[in-house]
């Protein structure tokens, strides 16, 4: 009991350093929000490793050869070295996140998660006929993308990064798209084709 | 019945009860509150937790992808618990995220940051608690959700418990009470019926009564039995006591009737014995004043017959043929025997009657052998016989002076009765430790064994066939009474044929520094009395001298070496002179011559002491009186009182006045006082002496005590108050036996004090030379 006595009263010290902290904490965090912000393609680069967390990938999937999960970039990279940092040492699925540039459609099978960059806009009907059901995500930020049969499409709310589902294209490649992703989209098409 | 005290008991058994398990049910009930609300705060927390945990899981996509008004819709669904004060949902870096209050603009207290590596915490603070969770996705820190909650339905549900507890209580109390009065009838009941019976007992001393039993066989049962046993014996005690004490007072009735009685016998026999007592008193007294009558009444007559005798025998008034001479002697024995007889007779008697009163004090051996041995010489002188005494000078007895001294001579005495002519005496004392023994040793016939335990009885006389030798028969008798008055025993050794001597032992005494005897050339002292300067070249002879003429109230001075006489006789003008015609190296004559020639010595008278027999010579040469060896005391004295007179001053002479009753002792006195050239008067009662004293105070009174009409001492009081005759020297002469009292009185008031149950007649003359140095009659 008596030895009791002097942790007690560390105990008691501890939440009130804890509650200065705190208070330290928002002080500095309120004067970082006025720093800079992120720039539109670090917040897509991290939307897109997120996206790979509520998506539930059918077990039929083939295996790309090693235990990785790749990441693929179809066309011009438009994220350069920030989604090289922003996936570095990630793990999806269990497996170390794997990016890889490509740009041939015949590549991307391999690919869980695909960005398909704009440059691409012309052979997009080519590149996803190509992936029909072979159950990999289809993202891109060029105009209309879910529309023709794209997955997630990033759309742009003032500054805001926000991002559009096609369920419908989801649910063909037999992917599983968690209500809470479904939840934060600015928009979820059910029906393919129907949204138009 | 007093119901408050009746009730004592069982009000205290009721709250006993009450307190034991109102205490009881207390202490349960908080632990069960307690209890009850840790663990209630334990489930808010839990359910606390759970909130943040749904919140938390419900936002990781919102906060994933910065869409904080999904997160604000889940936080409104927190609406459904009233309980919830607020909510937060903070992003990873710690900006807020999303929040939810159930009272917008109310109070919203600093939510507190999670610790590194904690997952949740939560603090009671302000009556509401506060739960942060971290919000966790895939392993990965997303955000944090706080939770503020009240803590309504904890302190509600307290209320709620404190209610039920109070409920419990009073009924469990009111139980008690109930169950407490159940064993009142049981415990108490008989408990205070015992106290009540106990009570009755003690009031009423009523010890008949006993406690009821109750029921059962329990202690208090026990008790109660004791109880009445107890009673039961005190019964039986307090009866014993009684019919014991009903016994007794009878007894002492009994006992104080007999010592009554015993009483009045004994007043009865006290009053007889006191009756008894004073009839022996009386005839004590008259067997006193018997005694006192007939020492004054026999001595008295006595007195005349020896006094006058004497004055016959010195042919002052006509010469005596040898016939009258040889009658006359037999006169003066006969009276002194007869006065000694009657003496020893007085003295024995008041030994006997234990009336003889002793003054001890230090008493030097020496000085009293001196003494004694000066006043006995004669007697053995006249057998004879060498009278020696040796005694260490240093040593004392505890003893009457006078008595002792008696007892020395009568020991003396009759050693030289008995004792034949030319034989020896010694006197002897030597220390034993811290007494003294004293001797006489004889060389007499001794006394054959058988006569010697006679031989101290009264009117025993040793040789009953020896008939010329005279005494009482008293003497040793006297002197065995006195020794064992002063503590000793007379004890004797004796043989025939070889002498006796009578021993005894006194206790020792501080030794008392022995009379002074001037040496020659000694200090020359201031002194009011007659100096004699004694010169004579014999020790022995120089020291008779000195015994006589001290004995008499001289002052001595010795001088044993002739050659320095005359300038010591210059020096010292004494009163007269003493002096012996043999003496080396200066011969008398011429001394005498010198002393007559020498102007500052012409005028001492000088006595002749001399064996030779030249009376004529010495008054041719101008000596004043001549005395023939062997000098007699009172040859001696006479003629040195004739040298004094001759001395005489010129004055108005003032008689003696005598006071005394009987003619024959007044004509007496008065003879003496002219033989030694006085000038009497007399008085033969007190009146006459009052009234002769008033028309003139005389140079000195001679008082008898016994008078008629006034008596001595009233006259010695009145003169002693009188200044006039405050100074008058007073002698008082009596025969009658004084007290300590008395003694001390005339000790005290007057001059001297001379009795006549012992030769007197020479003190007197030698006092009234001292009191009177210049007074002398006109015609001597």
């Amino acid at each position: 009991m008596r030895h009791g006595l002097r942790p007690n009263f560390q105990h008691r010290l501890i939440p009130l350093a804890g509650l200065v902290a705190a208070v330290a904490f928002f002080l500095t965090t309120g004067l970082l929000a006025q720093q800079p912000k992120p720039n539109e393609y670090q917040v897509k680069a991290t939307y897109l490793y997120n996206f790979g967390r509520f998506v539930k990938w059918p077990g039929t999937v083939p295996v790309s050869k090693g235990d990785s999960f790749p990441v693929c970039v179809l066309g011009r990279d438009p994220f350069g070295p920030i989604l090289d940092s922003t996936l570095a040492g990630e793990t999806l699925d269990d497996k170390p996140v794997a990016l890889r540039r490509i740009s041939k459609p015949q590549e991307a099978g391999e690919c869980r998660i695909l960005f398909i960059s704009s440059t691409e806009e012309k052979r997009l009907k080519e590149i996803l006929v190509a992936l029909d059901e072979s159950g990999v995500l289809t993202v891109s930020d060029m105009p209309g993308f879910t529309r023709r049969g794209g997955m997630i499409q990033f759309v742009l709310e003032g500054d805001k990064v926000r991002f559009e589902i096609n369920l419908a294209s989801a649910e063909s490649a037999r992917l599983v798209l968690s209500s809470e992703l479904l939840k934060v989209a600015a928009s979820v098409k059910r029906n393919s084709g129907s949204g138009d | 019945m007093p119901l408050r005290q009746r009730n004592s008991i069982s009000r205290k058994l009721t709250w006993m009860n009450m307190l034991v398990s109102g205490a009881a049910l207390l202490l349960a009930c908080a632990a069960f509150i307690a209890h009850d609300t840790l663990a209630f705060r334990a489930s808010m927390v839990r359910n606390l937790s759970t909130q943040a945990q749904i919140i938390g899981s419900n936002s990781v996509s919102a906060l994933l992808f910065n869409d904080p008004q999904s997160a604000e819709n889940t936080l409104s669904a927190l609406k459904a618990a009233h309980n919830i004060l607020s909510a937060r949902i903070y992003s990873a870096d710690g900006k807020l995220f999303a929040s939810y209050s159930r009272d917008p603009g109310g109070y919203l207290p600093t939510i507190p940051s999670l610790p590194p590596g904690e997952l949740e915490i939560h603090r009671f603070q302000n009556k509401e608690v506060v739960l942060v969770r971290s919000v966790v996705f895939g392993g990965k820190p997303t955000g944090i959700v706080s939770i503020r909650s009240d803590l309504q339905e904890l302190d509600s549900n307290l209320k709620r418990y404190v209610g039920i507890a109070g409920i419990v209580l009073s009924v469990s109390l009111v139980a008690a009470l109930l169950i407490s009065s159940i064993f009142r009838r049981a415990v108490a009941e008989p408990i205070i019926r015992l106290a009540e019976v106990a009570r009755a007992v003690s009031r009423e001393k009523n010890y008949s009564v006993r406690a009821p039993r109750a029921g059962g066989n329990g202690e208090l049962v026990v008790l109660i039995d004791a109880f009445n046993e107890m009673l039961g014996q005190i019964q039986q005690n307090e009866k014993a006591l009684r019919e014991a004490r009903d016994d007794l007072e009878e007894r002492v009735a009994e006992r104080t009737a007999e010592l009554e009685q015993a009483n009045k016998e004994v007043e009865a026999f006290s009053f007889s014995i006191l009756r008894a007592k004073d009839e022996l008193e009386r005839a004590s007294k008259f067997k006193d004043q018997f005694l006192s009558t007939m020492s004054h009444e026999l001595r008295t007559p006595l007195n005349a017959v020896m006094g006058f005798s004497e004055l016959l025998t010195e042919e002052r008034y006509g010469t005596l043929n040898e016939r009258q001479q040889r009658y006359v002697k037999h006169i003066n024995t006969g009276g002194k025997h007869l006065l000694t007889l009657i003496n020893d007779i007085l003295d024995l008697s008041k030994i006997e009657a234990g009336r003889l009163q002793l003054t001890f004090e230090n008493v030097s051996v020496s000085t009293s052998f001196a003494e004694v041995v000066d006043t006995m010489r004669p007697l053995a002188e006249k057998k004879s016989q060498a009278l020696l005494q040796h005694a260490p000078p240093d040593l004392s007895v505890r003893a009457d002076s006078t008595r002792f001294k008696q007892v020395l001579m009568n020991l003396i005495g009759n050693a030289i009765k008995f004792t034949p002519e030319r034989g020896e005496i010694r006197l002897s004392a030597h220390s034993l430790g811290g007494s003294v023994r004293l001797e006489v040793r004889d060389t007499g016939p001794g006394i054959p064994i058988e006569e010697q335990q006679h031989i101290f009885e009264a009117f025993y006389r040793l040789g009953e066939t020896s008939k010329k030798i005279e005494g009482t028969g008293l003497g040793l008798a006297i002197t065995r009474r006195l020794v064992e008055l002063h503590g000793g025993n007379l004890g004797l050794e004796s043989q025939l044929g070889s002498g006796s001597c009578f021993y005894f032992i006194l206790p020792g005494a501080e030794a008392v520094k022995p009379r002074n005897v001037q040496e020659s050339g000694g200090e020359i002292r201031d002194h009011e009395f007659a100096r004699i300067l004694v010169i004579e070249d014999d020790r022995a002879a120089a020291q008779l001298l000195q015994s006589h003429l001290t004995s008499a109230g001289y002052d001595v001075v010795l001088c044993d070496q002739p050659g320095r006489a005359l300038e010591m006789a210059a020096e010292l003008q004494p009163s007269a002179v003493t002096m012996d015609i043999v003496m080396g190296p200066v011969n008398g004559w011429d001394l005498l011559s010198s002393f007559k020639t020498d102007p500052r010595t012409t005028g001492i008278p000088v006595v002749l002491v001399t064996i030779i027999d030249q009376p004529s010579t010495g008054a041719s040469l101008g000596a004043d009186e001549y005395i023939v060896k062997p000098v007699n005391k009172a040859t001696l004295l006479a003629a040195v009182q004739r040298c004094m007179n001759q001395r005489k001053t010129i004055g108005q002479p003032r008689p003696i006045l005598v006071v005394e009753d009987d003619a024959p002792t007044r004509e007496f006195i008065s003879e003496l006082l002219s033989k030694h050239g006085y000038l009497p008067a007399t008085a033969a009662d007190g009146a006459e002496a009052r009234a002769s004293v008033a028309a003139s105070v005389p140079e000195l009174v001679i008082l008898d005590l016994i008078l008629p009409k006034v008596s001595g001492f009233q006259l010695l009081a009145e003169w002693r108050t009188h200044t006039r005759t405050a100074d008058l020297p007073i002698f008082v002469l009596t025969s009658k036996d004084l007290t300590l009292e008395e003694q001390d009185y005339i000790r005290t008031h007057a001059a001297l004090l001379l009795q006549k149950q012992r030769p007197w007649q020479e003190t007197l003359v030698a006092q009234l030379r001292r009191a009177l140095p210049g007074v002398l009659s006109e015609k001597s």
